[in-house]
């Protein structure tokens, strides 16, 4: 799971299946949002980021796996119309956005270094020493805090309730002080850096939306149609069961004659009907019973009767 | 104990037994038990008791051949009905309806007799081998028809009661089957002719009957027990 400052919040905890994604986007587009917005869904968190209006950097990561582009913003509207996502929209300013969106792309040296063990003094001289430009994640379960290099340079600080790059190193060190802190060591990809683009521009985002949105609805269907075939079928197998059991309770007192009497009943009682109730069996009894006593007496009948009674409570519809 | 007195009782029992089975039971047994309770009334009671009066009327001796007559196309009618059911599973009707259907065809026939002159012996004697002949084939009939429904509901609690039936038939049939031939040979009046001929029949013709009102009786009540 990404782990970046929370930044500026502008809106928290959005479901962002109720809303129109690339119209959202289009607003932002013309507002000059700059900030980043990030969907957490069950199966992983994407981010987009906007610089000066330009959705410059969309990013999916999931089980370990990042997709980013088109593909990422594919899969964070799959998710969002699957209603299993939250959106949380923070502002940030262009540098501290474009220096995201470079992180996002760069390359993880260190990942999860524990504080406590690491030796941080030579972390830092090694950055130093190799003019790594990049950043230093520093993060516990609930904050996080960026340190941001250029050159082997120490750039600024970025936490939780900033939009911009900070001098003051305080907020940042206090995560690193807190039990179990963590680092993540990252360089920045200079391409990634040089090579912006509005993916807004590039992309029609709308037919995107509407085609991830209507293979959700094929795919919601054919699951319902799925669904609604099995649980046909479970009933029709649950029906054989029930004509095979008042066959069998029929044949033990009336021999085959009384099996074929409950074919002949049950068929009429239940009438194509996959699921039943007792008013169902009401008449289905008291013709079975008319039929059986041309060929058993009356108390056999009704032991018989009685049987079924018993026998067709499990199969009913409560 | 008098050879047509133990007939009668026997009748008695057997009709009894049966009239009793077709108020307790389903509608497709009325007419087979009301067949069997006829026969009592219509053949049993003139031939073994001549000396009840008005027996050796013309109309009343009539009357009880047609009435034989239809108690055996009753029963016949019955079985047939039986054997649709084992078949298709399918019956339909009233028991009352079946009550006074057969007291609409015998009023039926007591009307046919009034209308017409009153029978001659000759008339009689037709009327006797119509009747005789009709219980002769429809017993061989029968017994086809029950063999058929035997094996249809044969694993059912009543199933070994079609197999007492066709004794019964077959019983029927030596008895109707031995009076047949002795009306239709007139062998009563050539009895010193073919006294072995005319021996055997009176012999086979009492077996028959005795068989019959034995086996009917036993049936019902086998039926009776085995459907309670």
């Amino acid at each position: 799971m990404f782990q970046l400052p929370r930044g500026n919040p502008v809106k928290e905890n959005l479901n962002p299946g109720k809303i129109n994604l690339p119209e959202a986007f289009a607003k932002l587009h013309v507002g000059n949002f700059t900030g980043y917005l990030r969907f957490d869904a069950t199966v992983g968190t994407g981010i987009v980021i906007f610089a000066n209006g330009k959705l410059i950097s969309s990013l999916f990561e999931e089980e370990g796996r990042q997709v980013v582009a088109y593909d990422a913003l594919a899969r964070i509207f799959n998710q969002a119309l699957k209603g299993r996502a939250t959106l949380n929209i923070f502002k940030l300013s262009a540098d501290l956005a474009v220096s995201i969106h470079a992180l996002l792309h760069g390359e993880m040296l260190y990942r999860a270094q524990d504080l406590n063990i690491i030796d941080i003094r030579g972390l830092l001289g090694k950055v130093k020493a190799e003019r790594m430009t990049g950043c230093l994640r520093i993060y516990t379960a609930d904050r996080t805090a960026l340190i941001f290099y250029r050159d082997g340079d120490p750039l600024g600080f970025f936490h939780d309730g900033s939009t911009d790059i900070e001098m003051s190193a305080d907020t940042s060190m206090s995560v690193a002080r807190l039990p179990g802190a963590k680092v993540d060591v990252l360089s920045t990809s200079k391409a990634a850096l040089d090579e912006l683009t509005d993916l807004m521009e590039s992309a029609n985002l709308t037919e995107l939306w509407i085609k991830t949105r209507d293979a959700l609805a094929a795919q919601r269907r054919r699951a319902q149609e799925e669904q609604l075939q099995n649980s046909t079928q479970q009933n029709a197998q649950r029906k054989e069961r029930l004509l095979t059991m008042l066959k069998e309770t029929a044949g033990q007192r009336l021999g085959k004659v009384g099996a074929s009497l409950v074919e002949k009943e049950f068929s009429k009682a239940v009438n194509g009907k996959l699921v039943f109730n007792e008013d169902d069996f009401e008449n289905f009894f008291s013709q079975l019973s008319i039929g059986a006593k041309l060929v058993a007496g009356p108390s056999t009948v009704k032991e018989m009767v009685n049987d079924m009674r018993r026998g067709i409570k499990p199969f009913l519809h409560s | 104990m008098d050879w047509y007195i133990m007939q009668i009782m026997l009748w008695l029992i057997a009709s009894l037994v049966s009239f009793y089975f077709s108020l307790g039971n389903a509608r497709v047994w009325t007419s087979i038990s009301i067949g069997f309770f006829l026969v009592l009334f219509a053949e049993v009671l003139p031939s073994a008791l001549p000396f009840l009066p008005g027996t050796d009327i013309p109309h009343v001796e009539a009357m009880g051949y047609i009435v034989g007559t239809i108690a055996i196309l009753v029963m016949s009618h019955g079985f047939q009905e039986y054997y649709v059911f084992s078949r298709t599973l399918e019956f339909e009707g009233s028991k009352t309806f079946v009550y006074l259907g057969v007291l609409g065809v015998i009023a039926g026939s007591v009307a046919f007799l009034l209308i017409n002159p009153a029978p001659t012996p000759t008339t009689l004697r037709i009327i006797r081998i119509v009747g005789l002949t009709n219980w002769v084939f429809l017993s061989l009939i029968n017994i086809d028809l029950i063999r058929k429904i035997y094996l249809n509901i044969k694993d059912t609690p009543i199933g070994k009661g079609f197999v007492a039936f066709i004794v019964v038939f077959a019983s029927i049939f030596l008895w109707k089957g031995s009076e047949l031939y002795l009306e239709v040979y007139d062998l009563v009046n050539l009895a010193d002719s073919y006294p072995f001929r005319y021996q055997l029949s009176v012999i086979v013709s009492n077996l028959g009957n005795l068989a019959a009102s034995i086996s009917v009786g036993a049936t019902f009540l086998y039926l009776a027990r085995a459907m309670r």
